[in-house]
């Protein structure tokens, strides 16, 4: 079994949303599956959680969006990380999210979208697989 | 036994006693150990109460239920029975949706086509840039303007969005909690431009903004400001507008963050206590308050703990009032409230399943009684805005409901159960319980500010979570006949993407047109109410009516009162 570093995952919020549950939920199970959580805060630009995710060093970036803004601000947020040199960065998407913009949003680079009833053994299996797979090892 | 306490039903305690352990032993022990039970254990949806496989009046005796003490008549205390007389035979519920979308002009086509599906009222809901005290020409509404509900800059839209037909509206709540004063203003002024007779229609506000720190988020000040405005509209209404509604502690927010039903009783009480104690430091009595303070709900689709809920709700209320407030008017005691069944409960996954939960959720409403509106959402809602084929089958519930099922045929059918009486005292009894907590820690104020309902919520929230995730709680669709690759079965509505330009350009062309000289005389008027503690209402009242926006109205009282800091939302994450 290899002795990885802990992933590390930025929860975000942006716009004016501030729908609890989905994002308070997840920070929980992430925390018990034995991930570094770190929270954004609620009503934040991309260019907040771009910053974010640079500084904190994280594997993930999860944005939780309800409201209907994610065809706004998600291409916005991808650009902003690729200027970074965040390209490696992992970014999920979970919520409300409409099937038509799923493959909008997977070709502007988000890398998996979660709807509403996505269990969080699948949300953490796939977080842990897409890791491993970025860092180039192999999973425990 | 004291013989003014005998049950009245007939039996005798040792006898049935003894009948019943015969039973046990002789017909349900053979008959389990054949065919054993299909569970371990049975237990409510919510509370997680064990459920026994029968209920008897003996359990009725265990917990002391009297019937008058306990039931006594409808339109009596303590209210068990229905708050009004004659139940819903004299008169139905009003029957209502939540809607609001895009430019007050979409709002208003959508509205005409509501009403003439056979609905008589109007929940407005706003954008989030509204809500949050924007004008939608600000950094952080884009993206936002006219999505979650309809956009609101001036005056001008509020005229836009009353532009249809009245005559068949009774009611109109509007749901814009944090700056409630500017909202009400704007619906003052908007009535008065169409020549409506201000009494005519019933203003309802959630006014709710207390709700709004421990769940929804949709705040702007800190939470001892946001009750001093949330007070002078209500001071603001009671004095010139007497038949309005200017509260409802809005409960059904609590239940859509999972609360079950004893902390949603308890910690909307305990918010209506702050809301009273304001009003009576203004020198208010608590009869001329108590009658003013409504609830609204959210109903989950198991049926008796619904039952058992709705009927606690209104028997605990009465009680507070009396016995902790010394109100004396019937009006003051009869809880006043609106039902919503469970938008939270309203599945993605094969949405068609949801008309099933809602007709369940509508029938423990209208069985139970006490709601003098029923609000049903709509079973695409987590898809998106609701499409119109689910507003007509939505307003369709309502009616079968009240026309076909019989329940709203006598009023409280479901009383004299043993299961629904047994239930609705230990809801009563846990509710008391956790009130005296909540007084214990210095009350509601107090409680959020230090995070506890936040905190309690989030609990009950992985709670949830992980019963469904287990399979332990079985939710048809999600967890339970799953159909795996399953591919959206209805269509869904989708919004004018240009609704946001739309809107720009007449916030564009209004911030041109106006008397601009103007507004900045109304703005000083308005910061000096915030400094001087007047009420806030009629300075904003006269700001509107020369179209000073929502935002700038907004921005003074950021100045003035601070903003409230979003992570409280939160307190473990």
């Amino acid at each position: 079994m290899s002795m990885s570093a802990p992933i590390r995952i930025l929860l975000a919020k942006m716009g004016l949303d501030t729908h609890t549950i989905g994002v308070t939920v997840l920070a929980k199970g992430l925390r018990d599956a034995g991930f570094e959580v770190i929270f954004s805060g609620f009503k934040q630009t991309p260019e907040v959680v771009a910053a974010s995710a640079l500084q904190e060093d994280v594997d993930v970036v999860g944005v939780s969006s309800l409201s209907g803004g994610h065809m706004r601000y998600m291409p916005h947020l991808l650009e902003l990380m690729r200027e970074q040199g965040l390209d490696d960065t992992l970014v999920i998407l979970g919520g409300v999210i409409p099937e038509e913009d799923i493959e909008a949003l997977a070709d502007i680079g988000v890398d998996r979208v979660f709807t509403m009833g996505a269990s969080m053994d699948d949300i953490v299996a796939y977080i842990r697989r897409a890791v491993a797979e970025k860092r180039g090892e192999a999973l425990a | 036994m004291n013989a003014e306490h005998k049950p009245a039903y007939g039996y005798s305690t040792q006898l049935l006693s003894t009948s019943l352990e015969a039973w046990q032993k002789q017909v349900w022990q053979p008959a389990v150990e054949a065919q054993p039970e299909r569970q371990e254990q049975f237990l409510t949806q919510s509370m997680r109460w064990d459920i026994k496989p029968l209920y008897t009046p003996l359990d009725l005796e265990e917990i002391g239920f009297r019937y008058e003490a306990d039931l006594g008549f409808p339109g009596q205390a303590p209210y068990t029975r229905e708050t009004r007389p004659t139940g819903y035979r004299s008169r139905l519920w009003a029957m209502t949706q939540v809607t609001g979308f895009g430019t007050g002009e979409d709002s208003a086509k959508r509205w005409a086509y509501m009403l003439e599906q056979g609905l008589d009222s109007l929940i407005i809901e706003y954008d989030l840039p509204t809500t949050n005290g924007y004008d939608s020409d600000h950094p952080l509404a884009r993206g936002e303007v006219c999505r979650a509900g309809m956009a609101l800059d001036s005056l001008q839209d509020m005229e836009d969005a009353l532009n249809f037909p009245l005559d068949k509206l009774n009611n109109i709540m509007s749901v814009c909690n944090a700056p409630q004063p500017v909202n009400l203003a704007m619906l003052i002024a908007a009535l008065e431009k169409k020549g409506k007779a201000l009494d005519s229609i019933r203003l309802m506000m959630p006014n709710a903004i207390l709700i709004e720190y421990t769940c929804v988020g949709r705040y702007i000040f800190p939470p001892k400001h946001g009750l001093r405005i949330a007070t002078d509209v209500i001071e603001y209404v009671i004095r010139n507008h007497p038949t309005w509604a200017p509260l409802s502690v809005v409960g059904a927010q609590l239940y859509a963050a999972r609360a079950n039903p004893v902390q949603e009783i308890a910690f909307s009480f305990a918010i209506a206590k702050s809301y009273i104690d304001a009003l009576l430091e203004r020198g208010f009595h608590i009869d001329e308050v108590a009658p003013y303070v409504r609830h609204i709900t959210g109903i989950d689709t198991d049926f008796f703990e619904s039952v058992a809920k709705l009927r606690a709700y209104r028997k605990v209320w009465g009680r507070i009032m009396r016995d902790q407030y010394g109100a004396q008017k019937p009006e003051s005691l009869r809880l006043q409230l609106m039902s919503s069944p469970g938008t939270m409960d309203m599945t993605l996954q094969q949405p068609l399943n949801n008309i099933a939960r809602l007709g369940i959720q509508m029938l423990a409403c209208a069985a139970a009684g006490g709601a003098y509106t029923i609000n049903t959402p709509l079973h695409d809602e987590a898809h998106a805005l609701p499409s119109e084929e689910a507003i007509a089958i939505g307003a369709s519930i309502h009616n079968i409901v009240a026309h076909e099922s019989g329940v709203a045929d006598t009023i409280d059918p479901l009383a004299g159960s043993y299961y629904v009486e047994y239930l609705t005292r230990r809801v009563e009894d846990a509710v008391l319980e956790e009130m005296e907590k909540i007084d214990a820690m210095g009350g509601a104020l107090k409680a959020i500010e230090e995070g506890y309902f936040q905190r309690k919520l989030a609990e009950q929230q992985n709670a949830r979570n992980r019963a469904i995730e287990s399979g332990e709680r079985k939710l048809v669709g999600v967890n339970y006949l799953v159909k795996p690759g399953e591919k959206r079965e209805i269509e869904i509505f989708r919004l004018d993407d240009s609704a946001e330009q739309r809107q720009l350009e007449r916030l564009r062309k209004l911030r041109a047109s106006r008397d601009n000289s103007k507004v900045q005389r109304h703005l000083d008027a308005v910061r000096a109410a915030c400094r001087d503690g007047g009420n806030l209402v009629p300075p904003i009242l006269a700001a509107v009516k020369d179209y000073v926006t929502h935002g700038e109205l907004c921005q003074v009282m950021r100045e003035e009162f601070g903003e409230h800091d979003p992570n409280a939302l939160t307190p473990d994450i």
